[in-house]
């Protein structure tokens, strides 16, 4: 009589065996384990002109080795630069002081992350320190312009600047695309029209008023969040005393590239590009 | 005539249902502790609903997997990315398919068998023999069966993932030729055990698991106890649980990611 | 003290019922009911369908509150009981119900040690042999191993009446015992119930309108309708006693004071012809 039942016990058990074997086969088989922050750390700044795609709780590595994770990234509204938190295994605390941190990205497509790379400083860097010495990302288009030699068209449209900026292509951005500085967002692009008269395309970006310090030779470009996320405008700060005002326009652009193209040539059995025509401006 | 039941707007009615479950939920868990004497009980429904669902879990799960990485290899192939197709399998099944497809299969599977047996329970007076016998339904049959559901979502949870997993790897490394250590190695290299594993398999099943269970139970002791009502309930589980299951997942996405 | 069924062995009344009233959606079901069930007796509770027989059962045990009244059942106000009370009342009263209600999860001897299990620790063995003295008295030892589904319906019927008697209650409550049993089977479960009644004593309340069983059975007899009791006394002279209530149940007749039409408006206006008759 107790057989049913203890039956019923086995076959329980063994369900709730095989739940957890395929729970400890997915945590560490198919993820990586290591992404669990473990043990004490200690927390160390670092600036970065441009942090790309690095998000919070995304890895820091020595040697290629995860030691720590990302904290926190903020921007000061007064700064053109963001202020990044590392938080470090404790028993990782020999990192010299004129260590240089980079941004990386795994792969083409990979997520990014921070690297440090050691000096030759006697002193360690203490809790709470600063690396002085950092090294930003590197946007898809400008390494890829490089690598190709084609890098953007810098239109010299005139007028006065604004916080309007004209292209001669502006690939599939929108109205609501973000506007970033070192990679933060700080604003919106408003409108997106194309000028019938040259031929290219207006474009209206709003700045959050915080960031009113932004100088006025900066350049505005439009750039892809990794390759094939969507299109932002990237303003990349000039070093003139004068700053943006209600109303400029941006002298200094830089249109979206023709990526297609680009990874066309980049991939040798590149797909055609004929497929999607991103520009709104002239052929 | 019930006026109260038949009629009112569906609103009204709704809401009524959504009360009289978050009072019923109350009354569940304010059985727990008198509902420890029957753990056998709750091992039997662990058995019933759980293991008894690991057959549709395992294939539905194997098939996901293999459908989700045909359809990702062809249109990754586009953007030559056809690499990254393991991680994308992974990702999605662990933050959504894994979790929101589970539930619906165990809403259908183990969900509405909870609601009839309770109905028909009730319908031949099992129930109130119970009481009769100084037994509380609710200790000894209600939840039972709603800690077995909490417990079971995850791990059913767990293994349609596994199999999902699997799924993909046979399709894409053995039929369609991704390399396996690009397989395996961009898959460990995103999925992350906290948003991924923690927050999307096992608090996502869990969540779920507990409302499957708490609307099964519910339609269960609330419907009229006639093969009508019966069959009813039965249905009634099915289109609530669903519903609430993708109004969740919604919420929760909203809050986790 | 601990238990009420047993605690009054002096009162002969073990079920005291004064005032009860009820209304279920809106309708009156019990009408101020005095009623005194006497203890160690047969009493059969007999009236036409809907008049609240098996309401009334359930009002004992506790099952459903009753709007107005007070229920004693061994001295005990039942509608003043917490639920652990109540739960303890229940242990001493067997409640047979109509369509037997076996638990369909398990077989026939795990059904008759169900209450043993949920209440005592008592070893394997005594449990073992508890079950199967009550299912001897049954006649249904042999049953042991079958599902509750296996069994037709008079067997079914007297597992439940195992499972009823495995604490030895002192009140056993019998909901239509008779309904759908063949003529066999009918005999078996009445010779059980006069069994149980007069081999230990067990107080017995059955809810019936099978006439010819109740006359072999109960010692007293309460015909219900419209909420009061109408009339009562001996089985065998209380169809004599000329009332038109009893006149009309024992004597089958189609109408009289048990209506034949449910209450309803004038026939004429609702068929819309109340202008047409004028």
């Amino acid at each position: 009589m107790s057989q049913p039942r203890s039956s019923y016990a086995v076959g329980t058990g063994l369900f709730i065996v095989l739940g957890f074997a395929a729970l400890a086969y997915l945590a560490t088989q198919t993820s990586s384990v290591a992404n669990v922050h473990q043990g004490d750390s200690y927390t160390v700044q670092a600036q970065f002109t441009n942090i790309g795609q690095l998000k919070e709780r995304a890895p820091v590595k020595i040697a290629g080795v995860r030691v720590g994770q990302v904290q926190s990234i903020t921007l000061k509204p007064d700064h053109d630069v963001a202020d990044v938190t590392l938080s470090i295994d404790r028993s990782y605390n020999h990192i010299p002081q004129d260590s240089v941190a980079t941004i990386f990205t795994s792969g083409l497509l990979g997520d990014q992350y921070v690297g440090i790379e050691y000096g030759s400083a006697k002193q360690a860097v203490a809790s709470g320190g600063t690396l002085a010495r950092t090294r930003s990302t590197q946007p898809l288009e400008e390494m890829l312009g490089k690598f190709f030699g084609a890098g953007g068209v810098v239109d010299n449209v005139g007028g006065s600047y604004a916080v309007k900026a004209s292209f001669t292509n502006v690939g599939t951005l929108s109205a609501g695309a973000p506007v970033k500085m070192a990679g933060v967002v700080i604003g919106s692009v408003q409108s997106v029209h194309a000028d019938p008269v040259k031929l290219n395309a207006d474009v209206v970006l709003s700045i959050d008023k915080r960031y009113d310090a932004i100088p006025d030779d900066s350049a505005a470009a439009v750039f892809t969040s990794g390759l094939i996320g969507t299109q932002y405008v990237a303003i990349q700060p000039g070093g003139s005393p004068d700053a943006l005002k209600d109303g400029d326009e941006m002298i200094l652009t830089q249109s979206a590239m023709q990526l297609e193209d680009l990874i066309g040539k980049f991939l040798v059995n590149g797909s055609s590009s004929d497929k999607k025509d991103a520009g709104n401006g002239s052929k | 005539m019930s006026a109260r039941g038949q009629h009112g707007n569906v609103v009204t009615q709704s809401l009524t249902q959504i009360g009289l479950c978050g009072l019923f939920l109350l009354t569940l868990l304010a059985a727990i502790p008198r509902s420890f004497r029957y753990l056998r009980e709750t091992t039997r429904q662990l058995w019933f609903v759980g293991a008894m669902s690991l057959t549709i879990i395992m294939v539905c799960g194997l098939f996901v997997g293999m459908v989700l990485m045909l359809q990702l290899y062809h249109v990754l192939s586009i953007f030559g990315g056809t690499s990254a197709s393991g991680m994308v399998v992974a990702l999605s099944v662990y933050r959504e398919l894994g979790p929101v497809v589970t539930a619906l299969l165990f809403a259908g599977r183990a969900g509405t068998a909870i609601t009839a047996e309770i109905g028909l329970m009730r319908a031949t007076d099992q129930i109130s023999a119970m009481e009769m016998m100084a037994v509380d339904p609710i200790a000894y049959v209600a939840t039972p069966r709603f800690l077995a559901g909490l417990i079971a979502m995850p791990l059913l949870c767990c293994v349609f993932c596994a199999m999902a997993v699997f799924g993909g790897h046979l399709v894409g490394v053995t039929w369609l030729g991704i390399d396996n250590g690009t397989f395996w190695s961009n898959m460990t290299a995103v999925v992350d055990v906290h948003t991924d594993i923690v927050n999307g398999v096992l608090f996502k099943s869990l969540a779920f698991g507990a409302v499957v269970s708490l609307i099964a139970v519910f339609q269960g002791f609330t419907t009229p106890p006639t093969s009508e009502g019966v069959a009813y309930a039965t249905t009634r589980t099915v289109v609530a649980s669903s519903i609430a299951i993708l109004a969740l997942d919604f919420v929760l996405t909203a809050f986790l990611m | 003290m601990t238990d009420p069924v047993r605690a009054t062995p002096d009162d002969p009344t073990l079920v005291r019922i004064r005032g009860l009233t009820t209304v279920l959606n809106g309708k009156t079901i019990f009408d101020a009911l005095d009623m005194d069930i006497p203890r160690g007796k047969v009493t059969a509770i007999m009236g036409p369908s809907g008049t609240g027989k098996t309401t009334l059962l359930k009002h004992i045990t506790g099952q459903m509150r009753a709007d107005a009244g007070s229920i004693h059942v061994g001295g005990r106000n039942v509608a003043g009981l917490s639920r652990e009370e109540l739960y303890k009342l229940r242990e001493g009263v067997g409640y047979l119900f109509q369509n037997s209600a076996l638990l369909t999860d398990f077989d026939v001897f795990e059904n008759v040690a169900f209450p043993l299990r949920q209440h005592t620790k008592l070893p394997e063995v005594l449990i073992r042999n508890l079950v199967l003295l009550k299912l001897q008295a049954v006649g249904l030892r042999g049953a042991a191993r079958l599902m509750p589904n296996e069994l037709s319906g008079g067997m079914a019927r007297r597992v439940a009446l195992a499972r009823a008697i495995v604490f030895d209650p002192q009140l056993i409550l019998y909901d239509e015992p008779f309904v759908g049993l063949d003529p066999v089977a009918l005999n078996q479960v009445l010779k059980l119930i006069r069994t149980l009644n007069k081999t230990l004593g067990i107080t017995s309340v059955l809810v019936s309108h099978e006439l010819d069983a109740v006359q072999q059975i109960a010692d007293h007899v309460m015909l219900l309708s419209n909420g009061k009791v109408v009339a009562q006394g001996d089985p065998r002279t209380i169809a004599g006693d000329g009332s038109p209530w009893t006149r009309q149940f024992f004597g089958g007749e189609a109408d009289g004071p048990i209506p034949f039409r449910y209450p309803a408006g004038d026939y004429a206006t609702e068929l819309g012809l109340a202008g047409v008759t004028k």
